[in-house]
C-alpha cells in the first residue's frame, strides 16, 4: 500500500526525536506560551507508533508518559494510561491514516489527540477528586445487562433462538 | 504466528491495568515518590540546561530596551531608594526599641526566619495539580511544608522535596488552604483555590462584611504562614439563593504564572517548653 513509512527512521532517528521532544518540554514554557504548547512527546510517540509499530508501541508510550506525568507534578499513572490509549487508536487506525495525505491525517489526528487528552482529565479527576467512588460506573454495567436483555427479547419474540447469527 | 504476539486490544488492557495500579499505589500509598526522585535526578541537569535559551532571549529583549526608558526607570528608583532609606531608619528605631521592650517584658523572640532565593525551573501543565518546580531542594534545607512567597504576595507551599528541586503547591490549587484575614476589618476566614488560577474565600456568612478590593493577609493562626502576608484581593462578591454562605472570588496577588524568582521562608523548628 505504501511502503514509505517503514523506511523511515532507524532507532537513531527514532530516540533523537524523542529526546528532542522531551528537551522541548523541559524549555521553561509559561503564560500562553504553556497554554498554546503542544504536547511534543504525544506527538512523537504516536508518529513512531504509526510509522514504526513495532519498535515503538504501549511500553514506550506508557515510560514517556510516567515522564510526562512527572513534569507536570500529576498522579502517576495520568498521562501514561491516556498515552497508551492514543497508540491503542493509532494502532487500530493503522492502515487508514496511512493511506491519507498529511493533511487528512492531521485531521484523523484530531480526534485521537481529543481523546488522549479526554483520557488524562478523566483520570486525573478519578484519582486526586474521587466524585462518589467507583459507583458512578455501575450505569455501565446495569445498561449493558438491560441491552443483553431487550436484545435477546427481540430475537426471541421474532422466533428467533438465543444462539447464532441474525 | 499468531500465539507469539497479544493483539493491541489486550496489549492495552495490561496496560491500562499498569496505570491504575500507578494511580493507586501514587494517590491512595505515596508509594511512588522514589520514582519522582529518579525523574527529578534525571531531569534536573536537563532543565538547568534548558533555561538558556530563555535567559539568551531575555538578554536580547533587555539589550533593545530603550535608553529613555532606562533613564526614567533610574529616576524613579533614586526616588524611591531615597523614601526606602528614611523608612528603613523608621524601622531601624522601631526595632531597637521593639527589643527593649522585649527584653523588658522577658518575652522570647520570634524564631529566626530565613529566607532562601529560589529560580522557578519549570511550571506544570495539568488541570488539576497547579504546581511549579523550583532549583533549590533539601540540600539547601528545604522541607516539605515550607511558604513560599514572590516580592508581592504568598505563592504557595512547598509540598515536595526532591535532592536538587522541589515542588511547589500555588495558593491556586484547589486543595490547597489558606487562612487568612480580611485587612479592612479583620474577619477570619479559609481561602482555597478555585481552579483557573483563581481563589476564593470559603464559608462566609452572607451578613458578613466584605466588598470587592479587600486585601486578605494570611493570619498566621496556622503556624505555617507567618501572619500578615498579601494572599488575594477579593475581586467579586455574590450571594446565592441556596447557600448559607457568601460566594467571594478572590484573584492571588503574587504573579503565580510570572514570578520567575520565588522566596521560601526558613523557620527553626519551633521548640517545645517543657
Amino acid at each position: 500500500m505504501n511502503a514509505a513509512p517503514q523506511t523511515v527512521g532507524g532507532w537513531r532517528r527514532i530516540l533523537g526525536s524523542l529526546a528532542l521532544a522531551v528537551l522541548l518540554e523541559q524549555l521553561p514554557w509559561s503564560g500562553w506560551a504553556l497554554a498554546l504548547r503542544p504536547d511534543f512527546v504525544l506527538v512523537g510517540v504516536l508518529f513512531w507508533a504509526l510509522h514504526q509499530p513495532a519498535r515503538i508501541g504501549f511500553g514506550t508510550a506508557f515510560f514517556l508518559g510516567l515522564l510526562a506525568d512527572f513534569q507536570d507534578g500529576a498522579v502517576f499513572g495520568q498521562h501514561a494510561i491516556a498515552y497508551a490509549i492514543g497508540v491503542y487508536l493509532v494502532l487500530f487506525l493503522r492502515l487508514r491514516l496511512l493511506q491519507f495525505d498529511p493533511f487528512r491525517q492531521a485531521a484523523q489526528l484530531f480526534p485521537i489527540l481529543l481523546t488522549v487528552q479526554l483520557a488524562v482529565l478523566l483520570v486525573g479527576w478519578l484519582a486526586v477528586n474521587p466524585p462518589t467512588g467507583l459507583v458512578i460506573l455501575l450505569p455501565i454495567l446495569s445498561s449493558t445487562l438491560l441491552w443483553y436483555l431487550i436484545a435477546g427479547f427481540v430475537r426471541l419474540w421474532h422466533g428467533k433462538g438465543l444462539r447464532g447469527q441474525a | 504466528m499468531f500465539a507469539r504476539r497479544l493483539g493491541p486490544t489486550a496489549r492495552l488492557l495490561i496496560w491500562l491495568l499498569v496505570g491504575a495500579s500507578c494511580v493507586v499505589l501514587d494517590s491512595r500509598y505515596r508509594a511512588l515518590e522514589g520514582v519522582r526522585s529518579g525523574f527529578s535526578l534525571l531531569l534536573q541537569p536537563v532543565r538547568e540546561a534548558m533555561r538558556a535559551p530563555a535567559a539568551v532571549a531575555a538578554e536580547l529583549g533587555g539589550f533593545f530596551t530603550r535608553h529613555r526608558l532606562l533613564q526614567k526607570e533610574r529616576d524613579t528608583l533614586l526616588a524611591e531608594r531615597a523614601r526606602l532609606i528614611a523608612g528603613v531608619n523608621a524601622a531601624r528605631d522601631l526595632a531597637r526599641e521593639n527589643a527593649e521592650l522585649r527584653a523588658l517584658m522577658q518575652l522570647q523572640a520570634r524564631p529566626g526566619q530565613q529566607m532562601v532565593r529560589a529560580a522557578s525551573l519549570y511550571q506544570g501543565h495539568d488541570w488539576f495539580s497547579q504546581r511549579i518546580t523550583l532549583d533549590l531542594g533539601a540540600g539547601a534545607g528545604l522541607r516539605s511544608g515550607l511558604p513560599v512567597i514572590d516580592t508581592i504576595g504568598l505563592v504557595g507551599q512547598v509540598s515536595r522535596v526532591f535532592p536538587g528541586a522541589s515542588e511547589v503547591t500555588l495558593v491556586s490549587n484547589p486543595d490547597q488552604l489558606t487562612p487568612v484575614f480580611v485587612e479592612r476589618t479583620g474577619q477570619r476566614g479559609l481561602a482555597a483555590g478555585s481552579g483557573h488560577g483563581q481563589m476564593e474565600l470559603r464559608y462566609m456568612p452572607t451578613q458578613t462584611d466584605i466588598r470587592p478590593g479587600d486585601r486578605l493577609l494570611t493570619s498566621g493562626i496556622d503556624r505555617v504562614y507567618p501572619a500578615g502576608i498579601p494572599v488575594a484581593r477579593v475581586s467579586r462578591v455574590s450571594r446565592s439563593q441556596s447557600s448559607p454562605y457568601l460566594r467571594v472570588e478572590c484573584l492571588p496577588l503574587a504573579g503565580l504564572d510570572r514570578s520567575r524568582a520565588v522566596l521560601i521562608l526558613i523557620a527553626e523548628p519551633r521548640a517545645t517548653q517543657p
